[in-house]
């Protein structure tokens, strides 16, 4: 019987193509929204993931970067330098803002960096210097090449007018744009003292415990919050998982819905289709779950063929994207990938469930009709 | 029970409808059917032949009266039990051939011995035995769209003896093929492999030049079954070929 199912199914091949296409383009859309989504998450991240301090210090009830502001005590870079176990703390500051290219206000993380610091700024570098001087900016290569800039062009920042010094690499997508500014000059802007920063990053001696490190800083800046890298990453993507999740869970059930009209409408058609078909098996001798069996298993086929040539299809698909839009990130992990699977199972027999109750109720006499 | 009958009916009625609308269209048939029996069944349109066909092949339940297969009683079986009767004690061969499209010959063949236990290796082979006997072997592997009526109709013979059962059902078999063809079909069914093994056969048809062939014929008429009525059957050759002339 299960040959049947499957010769049924190949044997239209525009219904097929239809079928499994339906499903695959619902798959399609739902891994890279998810991919996307994903991308976005490791983007978002990507700061902290790149600078070498297990330790963050930041003004109390700060949790994040993204929608945050942070603004420490002007001596809690000195104070923090002066705990025990610490080996280098770097003060940053941070404002969200925009880049003002022409008439364009691109939005962009601002992170004013200390020139002199071992760590802060941007990780990677293809063109020019990562520490930026009073009039200068470090913006990305792909944001560069979006808006046609280049090293030694202007672009405004606060309406003060800086230089392209340096191009960065990976610090550029849709969900964020980071650029790198002087931080004294950051300061004057943001009329706050030199030696204030937003954020303290913590590299401690080797070998010394992190837990007790942070509580060592608890102690010595009572008014801040103290977080391991680890738990700032976590507490950084749940924050941008809070804000997508809706619109990744309404994207989803649209892919779904479509899926399951899809499958159903195509299952149906061909079970009316061979209504006849089935009428004869049953005169022969066949048991309804046997034909209930054949119409799943055309339905999960159409629905597996489908669901592999989505993925397929997404993965394509990112591959694609990365390469017209450097900024987008669509991060496909099997693990998400095997998710969907449950989903599309429940969704793919919720489909089956309306030709099955036909065959069901078939009667066998249809079989003597000419 | 011990039963010298295939097919035994008794006092089978079947009405459609209840009221003053109530249509009964077989009444008070008794049918016996021996072994390596071929019976034909003969009447105008309407007088009940697929009704009685189908009550004949535990499609159809009567209103009254009750029917023996192969020696069981099948009033008291459910309807989770009908199917598997069918299927090791029927054949069926329908006028419209009602091959199943997507599979090919010896597919449509081995389906109904795979429906029946019979494991798939085994189920081919027994397969294009049968079809090679009705002289398919360069068909096996043809849907049915690319066979001809006649093999179609060979293919659905085939597919009735698969599971060997000891009774065969027919339906106007040759009802879409030419008269030759038919004629030949028919001595397969009749002559040949059909009644192998003391198997019974039942054709239900308008065609009166397949009389020859039967052991008995009955008319039906009515819902009411009777032996061969020799006026009825030559009005309705007559009929025919008065119609075959025109």
């Amino acid at each position: 019987m299960l040959k049947l199912a499957w010769r049924n199914l190949i044997h239209e091949r525009t219904r097929l193509i239809i079928s499994v296409g339906g499903v695959a383009l619902a798959v399609l859309l739902i891994v890279v929204m998810n991919g996307i989504f994903a991308g976005g998450e490791k983007q978002a991240t990507t700061y902290i993931k790149n600078q070498p301090a297990p330790l963050w210090v930041m003004q109390a009830g700060v949790e994040n970067i993204h929608m945050a502001s942070s603004i420490l005590p002007a001596d809690a870079v000195e104070r923090v330098r002066s705990v025990p176990g610490v080996e280098t703390a770097v003060g940053i500051l941070y404002t969200g803002g925009g880049v003002e290219v022409g008439d364009t206000l691109v939005p962009s993380y601002l992170f004013g960096v200390d020139p002199d610091a071992s760590f802060g700024g941007p990780w990677s570098l293809t063109k020019g210097t990562a520490a930026p001087a009073a009039n200068e900016i470090v913006v990305d290569q792909a944001f560069a090449q979006r808006y046609r800039l280049a090293l030694g062009d202007t672009v405004s920042v606060m309406g003060h007018d800086l230089v392209i010094a340096g191009l960065s690499k990976g610090t550029f997508g849709i969900a964020v744009n980071l650029t790198f500014v002087n931080k004294e000059a950051l300061a004057q802007t943001l009329g706050v003292p030199s030696q204030s920063a937003s954020y303290i990053l913590v590299k401690p001696v080797s070998g010394t415990n992190l837990q007790n490190l942070a509580d060592e800083l608890r102690t010595a800046l009572p008014q801040a919050n103290v977080m391991t890298q680890t738990d700032f990453i976590a507490s950084e993507r749940d924050l941008i998982r809070q804000t997508g999740v809706d619109v990744i869970r309404a994207m989803s059930t649209v892919a779904y819905v479509i899926g399951l009209l899809v499958i159903g409408l195509t299952i149906y058609t061909a079970t009316l289709e061979r209504s006849r078909e089935y009428g004869v098996l049953k005169a022969i001798g066949a048991k309804n779950p046997q034909l209930v069996r054949v119409v799943f298993t055309q339905a999960f086929a159409a629905a597996g063929l489908g669901y592999l040539l989505g993925v397929g299809l997404a993965y394509g698909t990112s591959v694609v994207v990365s390469r017209l839009f450097p900024d987008i990130l669509i991060l496909i992990n099997p693990p998400q990938l095997l998710r969907e699977v449950p989903a599309l199972a429940f969704i793919t027999a919720l489909a089956a469930l309306l030709p099955v109750g036909r065959v069901a109720r078939l009667d066998p006499l249809v079989a003597f009709r000419a | 029970m011990n039963t010298p009958y295939i097919l035994e009916m008794r006092q089978v009625s079947k009405t459609y409808g209840s009221g003053h609308t109530a249509v009964k269209a077989v009444d008070g048939v008794d049918l016996l059917i021996k072994p390596e029996e071929i019976v034909l069944v003969m009447g105008p349109s309407g007088s009940g032949k697929t009704t009685l066909l189908s009550m004949a092949g535990l499609l159809l339940r009567p209103t009254e009266g009750k029917i023996w297969l192969n020696g069981q009683e099948t009033t008291p079986l459910t309807e989770r039990q009908l199917p598997a009767l069918r299927l090791r004690s029927v054949g069926f061969v329908f006028q419209a051939y009602n091959l199943l499209g997507a599979l090919t010959a010896r597919e449509n063949v081995g389906l109904v011995m795979h429906m029946a236990g019979r494991n798939g290796r085994s189920a081919r082979t027994r397969a294009a035995e049968l079809l090679t006997m009705l002289g398919l072997e360069h068909r096996l592997n043809h849907l049915p769209a690319d066979l001809s009526g006649g093999e179609k109709q060979r293919v659905a013979l085939a597919r009735a003896l698969a599971n060997d059962p000891p009774l065969i059902l027919a339906d106007e078999p040759t009802g879409n093929l030419d008269s030759k063809i038919g004629r030949e079909v028919m001595e397969l069914l009749c002559c040949g492999l059909g009644r192998d093994q003391g198997r019974a056969i039942v054709i239900v048809t308008h065609d009166h030049r397949l009389r020859d062939i039967a052991d008995r014929v009955l008319w039906l008429e009515d819902g009411r079954l009777s032996d061969d009525h020799r006026g009825n059957l030559e009005s309705m050759a007559s009929h025919q070929i008065g119609e075959t002339t025109r």
